[in-house]
This record gives C-alpha cells, sequence and structure tokens, in this order.
C-alpha cells in the first residue's frame, strides 16, 4: 500500500526580483520522515521552505500537502491555511507577547478558549523544560530560550509537516528528542514530518533520514546521510557532506573521493606528513602524495612530526564523477 | 577609563557650548516672555476671558484633536499598503504620497482654494464648488492632507527598521489570518510608532499657521497662531501686542500639557535600542484584485487631494485672468513676468542664503548634540533639543523678538536665530539616529586599530554617516525655504523672504500672481526635494549593500 507523502513538490520554479531562486526542484516526504536539506548560503534552501510554507508564490511547479494542491493548482493556499508550522531562522517571536501566549497562539487561532490554549502552551513549555519562564518576553530570554519557544510554537500548531528554517543554533539534545519524539508519537497517528534546512553536514547528517543537496537553485542529490557521505553524485556533494580528499585514481582513470576514515598510516603507499592536527580522541594527518593531498584521520595522538615521510594504505575510496 | 575618548575638559566645553545656545535661542527668550506678562500684564485675566481668545483656543485644540485623528489613519493605512512589494507602481506611489510634504503648507492650501473654491477649477469646469473650504472644514481637511504623509513616514518606518522581521509569518503560519494577523501582531507592533506620530501631528497641529491663515482667516475662522499674527500685525497697540506674548505663552502651555505625559509614556519605548541589522517586515502575497483596488484608492487620494489642486493652481498662474476659461488660447507667462520683480528676486536671494546658512549651522548643531548625547553626562542635551520641537514656532519668533528685538529687530539674524532654535531637532534627528545604527564594536575596531577618536569617526563613521548628513541638510534647507509662521512675524520691511511675499500676494487677494509665486516657491523646493529623494535612493542602495552580507547568509555566523 502506498502511503501519501505529506509534501510532493513538482517542478518549483521560484523568480524573485528577477533572479531565479529555484529552478524545478521535485521532492517528496514520507509521513514521519526527516528531510534536511543542505546546501551553502543562496543555494535556495529557505526559498524552497518559503515556498511550501506559503510566504512566496512560486511561478511555476506544483506543492500539494498531504495530497492537497496548495500552489500551482489556481488560488495559492494562503500560510494559516496550510497543514504546517515554521521554526523561523531567528525564531520569529513576538515582541509584544510573553512565552506562554506566543506558544498559545496557534491554538487561539483555531478557535480553543485562552485558558485551555494557555493550558496546552504551558504543557508545551513544560515539556521543553522552559515553564518557569512562560511570563518572559523575548527580549528577556536566551538564545537557546527562544529556540525552545519557537519550537513549542509549532508544535502547539500541531500540524503534519514541520519546517525548521536555519535555525540560527543547533537543536540542543533535549529538544531534538522531544522533536523527534513528537514525530514518532504523530507516525502512529496521521503521521507527520520535518525539513531541516541547514548548511551544517554534520548536523545534517546526524539528525535526517534522507537528506537532498541544493546546490544554485537545483538538486544536486536525495538519498540517505550514508548514501551521500558515501556516494557523493560529484565533488561539489563530496566537498559539501564533510571533509573530503581527492587524489588521482591508480589506473589513472579519473579522481577518487577519500574521506578522512577510509585511509591509514603505515603500508606501501609513501607520503609526507605536511600537516597534523590533534582532534582529542583521534588525530588528522594531511600527507602529500604522489596522488595528491590525502587527509588520513587515525585514532589516538599524533605518531609522526611534522615532514616526516611515511607508509599509509588507501582502505576504501569513490570514484567522483566529472 | 584610561583614553575612553576626548578628554574631560573638552567634553565639557562641547556639553557647555551647547547648553550655552539652548540658553540663548530658546531658555531665555521665554523666560523673558514670561517676564514681559508678570512685569507688564495688567489685564492678563481679562484677556484671557474674552470670548475671542477662548474661541481661538478652542478651535486650536479641537483642529489639532481632529486632524490627529484623521491623519494617523490615513498615514497607517499608507503604510500598511506601499510596503506591499507586488502593489502595482509601488514605487511611484512611494514617491507621490510625499508630495504635500514637499509643497509649501500654504502652497497646498492656496492651491485647494484654487480647485475647490468658488471661481476655482472645479466651478469653472463643472460648475460645483466647496462653500466649506473656508473656514473650519476646509482648514481641517487640508491639515490631515498635509499630516498624513509624515504619519505615513513615521509608521513606515517603524514597519521597515523592525528587530523580527518575520512575526508576521510566523502568525500567518501559526493559523491566524490576514486580519488577525494585523490585529494581533502588526498594530501591536506599530504601537509605539503610531503614538509618537500623533503626537508629532498633534503639536504640530497645534502650532500650525499658514493653512489656517490662508483658508480660516477669510472665513472669520481663528486660532491662537494666527491671532497672534493679527495681534503683531498692528504695530503700535500695546494692548494687541500684549496679547499676542500671553497668547504664545498660552500655546507653549498647551503643548508642553500634552506632549510631557506622552513623552514620559513613550520615550522610554521608543528610545529602546534600534539593532544594527533591521530587516524590513517579510510580507505574505496577497489577491492580486485586492492590490489594484488598494492602488486605485490610492491614485484616486493623491488624484483628488494633491495632484488636482496643485494642476489647478499652475493652471490659474497661466491664465490670463481671472475667470477666463483654462485652456492654452488664454495661457501666458505674465503672471510669472509680474511677479518675478527684482524685489522677488531679492527676497528669493534672502531665502536661499538663510536657508543655507541655517541648514549648514544645522547641521553642526545636530551633530556635535547627537555625539554629545551618547555620553552619560550629555544625554540631557538630546532631551533638551527634542523639546524645542514642540516649541510652536509663533511662540519661538514673539520671545526672540521681545528678547533681541530691540538689537536685531527687522535683521535677518533674528530670522536666523529663529531657524535654528525651530529647526535644531529636525537636524539633530537623522543624524543620531544614523549615529545609533552606526555599530559601536566598529568604532571600537578601528580604535583597536590604532586610529585616534577623531580618526576613527574620520575613516569609520563618517562615510556610513554621509548619507544622514545630506538629508539632515537638505531637510533643514527645505523646510526653512518655505516657513512662515516664524519669518512672517520677523520680518522687516525690505527684508521679507519669498515664502512671506507669497503669503502676502495670497492675502491680497491677487489670484493669478499668487499663483505664479505658490508655483516659483514650489519649484523651488520640489527640486532639492528631488535630490534628497537621489539621495535617500542612494543611501538605501549603500545600506542594501552594507547589508547584503546578513548573518543569515554567512556560512560561519550561527
Amino acid at each position: 500500500m502506498s502511503v501519501e507523502p505529506v509534501l510532493e513538490v513538482v517542478d518549483l520554479v521560484v523568480v524573485y526580483d528577477g533572479t531565479t531562486a529555484l529552478h524545478g526542484v521535485s521532492l517528496s516526504v514520507a509521513p514521519g520522515e526527516v528531510l534536511a536539506l543542505l546546501g551553502p548560503s543562496g543555494s535556495g534552501k529557505s526559498t524552497l521552505l518559503h515556498a511550501v510554507a506559503g510566504f512566496l508564490v512560486p511561478s511555476g511547479g506544483t506543492a500539494r500537502l498531504g495530497g492537497t494542491p496548495v500552489a500551482g493548482n489556481g488560488r495559492p493556499v494562503p500560510p494559516e491555511k496550510r497543514d504546517l508550522a515554521v521554526v523561523f531562522q531567528n525564531y520569529a517571536l513576538w515582541p509584544h507577547l510573553s512565552a506562554l501566549d506566543t506558544v498559545a497562539y496557534p491554538a487561539r487561532r483555531r478557535g480553543v478558549s485562552r485558558e485551555q490554549s494557555r493550558r496546552e502552551a504551558l504543557e508545551l513549555l513544560d515539556l521543553l523544560r522552559i515553564a518557569h519562564l512562560a511570563d518572559r518576553r523575548p527580549a528577556e530570554l536566551s538564545g537557546g530560550e527562544q529556540q525552545r519557544v519557537g519550537l513549542a510554537r509549532a508544535l502547539a500548531r500541531r500540524p503534519s509537516l514541520y519546517l525548521f528554517d536555519e535555525p540560527t543554533a543547533h537543536l540542543d539534545a533535549h529538544v531534538r528528542d522531544v522533536f523527534l519524539q513528537e514525530l514518532v508519537a504523530r507516525r502512529r497517528g496521521t503521521g507527520a514530518a520535518g525539513i531541516y534546512a541547514t548548511h551544517d553536514a554534520e548536523e545534517a547528517l546526524g539528525l535526517a533520514d534522507r537528506v537532498a543537496l541544493l546546490r544554485d537553485g537545483r538538486l544536486v542529490q536525495v538519498g540517505t546521510p550514508q548514501q551521500v557521505y558515501e556516494e557523493p553524485v560529484d565533488l561539489f556533494a563530496a566537498r559539501l557532506t564533510g571533509p573530503a580528499s581527492v587524489i588521482d585514481a591508480p589506473d589513472g582513470a579519473g579522481r577518487l573521493l577519500v574521506r578522512p576514515g577510509w585511509a591509514r598510516l603505515g603500508g606501501p603507499l609513501e607520503g609526507r606528513l605536511r600537516a597534523v592536527w590533534f582532534r582529542g580522541p583521534h588525530s588528522d594527518h594531511l600527507l602529500d602524495t604522489a596522488a595528491g593531498e590525502v587527509l588520513v584521520r587515525q585514532p589516538g595522538p599524533p605518531r609522526h612530526p611534522v615532514g616526516a615521510c611515511v607508509g599509509w594504505t588507501l582502505v576504501r575510496s569513490w570514484p567522483l564523477a566529472g | 577609563m584610561p583614553s575612553g575618548g576626548p578628554p574631560a575638559v573638552a567634553r565639557n566645553v562641547a556639553l557647555g557650548g551647547v547648553l550655552a545656545v539652548v540658553a540663548v535661542l530658546v531658555v531665555l527668550p521665554v523666560l523673558r516672555l514670561a517676564a514681559v506678562l508678570w512685569w507688564e500684564g495688567g489685564d492678563l485675566h481679562r484677556i484671557l476671558a474674552s470670548a475671542a481668545v477662548g474661541e481661538a483656543a478652542r478651535n486650536t485644540v479641537l483642529l489639532a484633536v481632529g486632524v490627529t485623528g484623521a491623519a494617523v489613519p490615513i498615514g497607517v493605512v499608507m503604510a500598511l499598503t506601499l510596503r506591499r512589494p507586488d502593489l502595482p507602481g509601488r514605487t511611484f506611489w512611494r514617491v507621490a504620497v510625499l508630495a504635500p510634504l514637499v509643497v509649501p503648507d500654504f502652497v497646498l492650501g492656496y492651491s485647494w482654494t484654487q480647485a475647490y473654491a468658488r471661481a476655482g477649477f472645479t466651478d469653472t469646469a463643472l460648475g460645483w464648488h466647496w462653500a466649506g473650504l473656508l473656514g473650519p472644514r476646509g482648514v481641517w481637511l487640508v491639515l490631515v492632507v498635509n499630516a498624513a504623509p509624515l504619519v505615513y513616514l513615521v509608521v513606515a518606518v517603524g514597519l521597515a527598521a523592525r528587530a523580527e522581521p518575520d512575526g508576521e509569518l510566523a502568525a500567518r503560519v501559526s493559523g491566524a489570518g490576514r486580519v488577525t494577523a494585523l490585529r494581533t501582531v502588526t498594530l501591536p507592533l506599530l504601537g509605539p510608532a503610531v503614538a509618537a506620530a500623533s503626537v508629532l501631528v498633534f503639536v504640530l497641529t497645534l502650532g500650525t499657521f499658514a493653512i489656517p491663515q490662508v483658508l480660516g482667516t477669510p472665513a472669520g475662522f481663528s486660532t491662537l497662531t494666527t491671532r497672534i499674527y493679527a495681534g503683531l500685525s498692528i504695530g503700535g497697540d500695546p494692548a494687541s501686542f500684549l496679547e499676542a506674548v500671553l497668547l504664545a505663552l498660552v500655546l507653549v502651555l498647551v503643548a508642553a500639557a500634552c506632549v510631557a505625559p506622552a513623552d514620559a509614556l513613550l520615550g522610554p519605548r521608543l528610545r529602546t535600542t534600534r539593532p544594527a541589522d533591521v530587516q524590513a517586515a517579510q510580507v505574505v502575497p496577497g489577491p492580486a484584485a485586492m492590490r489594484r483596488a488598494q492602488a486605485t484608492g490610492l491614485a484616486g487620494y493623491l488624484f483628488l487631494t494633491t495632484a488636482l489642486p496643485l494642476a489647478a493652481l499652475s493652471l490659474a498662474s497661466v491664465t490670463r485672468a481671472l475667470g477666463v476659461a483654462p485652456t492654452p488660447a488664454n495661457w501666458s507667462l505674465e503672471h510669472f513676468r509680474q511677479v518675478l520683480t527684482p524685489r522677488t528676486l531679492e527676497a528669493l536671494g534672502r531665502s536661499l542664503t538663510l536657508s543655507v546658512v541655517a541648514a549648514s549651522l544645522l547641521v553642526l548643531l545636530g551633530a556635535l548634540v547627537a555625539v554629545g548625547e551618547r555620553r552619560r553626562s550629555g544625554r540631557a542635551m538630546g532631551t533638551l533639543v527634542v523639546l524645542t520641537l514642540v516649541l510652536p514656532g509663533s511662540t519661538l519668533a514673539v520671545a526672540l523678538l521681545i528678547t533681541y528685538g530691540r538689537w536685531l529687530s527687522g535683521s535677518l539674524v533674528l530670522i536666523l536665530l529663529a531657524y535654528l532654535a525651530k529647526l535644531w531637532a529636525v537636524a539633530h534627528r537623522p543624524i543620531a539616529g544614523a549615529l545609533d545604527r552606526l555599530p559601536a564594536d566598529e568604532l571600537f575596531a578601528a580604535r583597536a586599530s590604532g586610529a585616534g577618536p577623531l580618526t576613527a569617526v574620520r575613516t569609520v563613521a563618517l562615510r556610513p554617516m554621509a548619507p544622514a548628513l545630506l538629508g539632515a541638510w537638505l531637510i533643514c534647507f527645505l523646510t526653512a525655504l518655505h516657513e512662515v509662521t516664524m519669518s512672517s512675524l520677523l520680518y522687516g520691511s525690505g527684508g521679507e523672504t519669498l515664502a512671506v511675499v507669497v503669503l502676502n500676494a495670497q492675502e491680497l487677494g491677487r489670484v493669478g500672481p499668487s499663483a505664479a509665486l505658490s508655483v516659483v516657491l514650489a519649484l523651488l523646493v520640489a527640486v532639492p526635494a528631488l535630490a534628497l529623494w537621489w539621495a535617500a535612493r542612494w543611501a538605501r542602495a549603500r545600506g542594501v549593500a552594507r547589508t547584503a552580507m546578513s548573518p543569515r547568509e554567512v556560512p560561519g555566523v550561527r
């Protein structure tokens, strides 16, 4: 049985101020899934989220939320009628409302009484361990506390889709757990999903079920975190998803991607140690080799001085297209 | 603090200098005003109790309330409409709504008589005229049209410089419809800006002179300012002089009574820190039909309130004689030839000289206070200077006249002093605002890189401040150029400014020449105003360039 995707975007084109910010992006998000949108600044992450949220009207393509067309088929559906919530970049808290009233706001708009919506808001704040800050206004909250209020407001909306527009700070462990648990809880019901825009590869790979790589308004690759890390479609995707050494293939047929853990010190190949960084649990060694520069990650402290000639072994590699 | 700024001595000298100038320009004259009444005023009670004075006072307050009540909603609606990027012709409308600010207020009032009064344009063309134009309702309406762009400006700045640009998007995506988002988020956040605009309009209307004089006086409608003018015009009558002095004091007391509580309530909220990287609020696109309806409404409003009257004024200035159809066959430049006499040109020269000198000195004074008030010891300076904004022009003129008139009566220096006192706050505001937006860290970075205080200001602060300095200069220049409230009280014979010449011509009732003079004055103001507009665009383009790398876009900033 095929499940209706929470979000389905087909050939989405967004043009503003004469420049095309999205060139026909297509993707879908399944219930319970977290999709990370990973791309450098200006790649169109925010634009895509804003088009999905209804803050922008796309000039081409369609968007469907839970099977219902919201853009591209006649009149666009306004944001308040879309079944989604947004955690904004700088949280977009209202300076004139307390944390409690901010979180109560979505329930109030659903027609819930003031008392009831405040009660629900307090529960959410408690879930995020900031119930004691309920009476504070945004100016009196720290960045992390603002983030929790912003997430609580999104949770209060009880949407099928959560959009995270590059939150200024990483979600801390507790906040992330609360959010993921909410998705799991909702999966049993109607099924909620999340899209998380970020330019931080580590965050994207660690949080998401699938990662979509964006460049200049185009999708470069969509896959599981492991896929995009280990089998990037090109050099751009490789660099975007983590530290990447690129060497010439021994048989001369193109270039190979070598991740830091894919080579180890000691072995038949020769290299000169150009630099070394102690990272705590492991050390990074930058080798000059005949095939090119290779970054080797090895457990423990550095074992050789800079300038030393060392042997190394290529354990694994991935042929790069192009 | 080892080397945190200029030496204490220099700072104290600067502070003392500013205080001395404030004392000379404002404090001393107002005290003298009170003193005159104290020593010479035997019949004050009788003057205050007279029906005519009571009526003028009542008219003044009612007018201020009525104008504020109408201009504020209009200005707020304008600002909310014009911020929509999808409004058809938005760039044009944003400039067009400011037209009433560029046209001197009495020229606007006069242009309305040319459009809608008896024998005006609509009367000639359609046989319809508005009998109420000359009288309280006409004064009220033209003042509203004149004040609405001011409200628009204040509110638009409030909308654009928002610490939380995504607030409305957050409301919409939380389930609020267009109207609910407006009610629960946009308007509450605009509260301080709307309140500030209301106070500003109220105070300016209390002190307004030209429009009541042009539209009200002929119909026997008097306000405190027109009575002061009338009282001083009757030269040599001690009783009417005393009345004028008393009314000047009453006016400032009424203004202070209204503004002091407002400032106490609003001041702290308005002075909250302005973040360096404010962004314009993003808005959710709405139905195109609504945008078109809004654009049409705006066009209709501007056509009736500004475009038609100014066109009628221009037609009157080129139409050979009163009562002749304003068709091209009857056009001539005779009125212009008639009014562009050597005497008018001298007045023009005086106006330009006065305005240039005043604007240049004002930028200097404004900058001095803006820099000074950044120190704790100088904070009171800023407040003191802002208070001069509240001081009605008529009061200031009378006070300066009785204090320095004995030496300077009828000379341009007296008018210059009046301009300096009245417009100091006008120059100070934009400069202080730009200085506030200048991140302190940038100056510290310059100091930490080896620049002395003056070098730091010159190399780091002056470039970003240039648009504000230029803007302040131009605003002062324009305001001085069409100022009549004070000039008409202070000029000596043969020493009129151009604006006074225009006002006097209007009072004499010579329609064609008055219209021609009004057009000359309006053009004289419109040309620098366009320059100001270009400067603002330039500043904005630079501002965009400055903030193009917003934290949102810099990967390292998280």
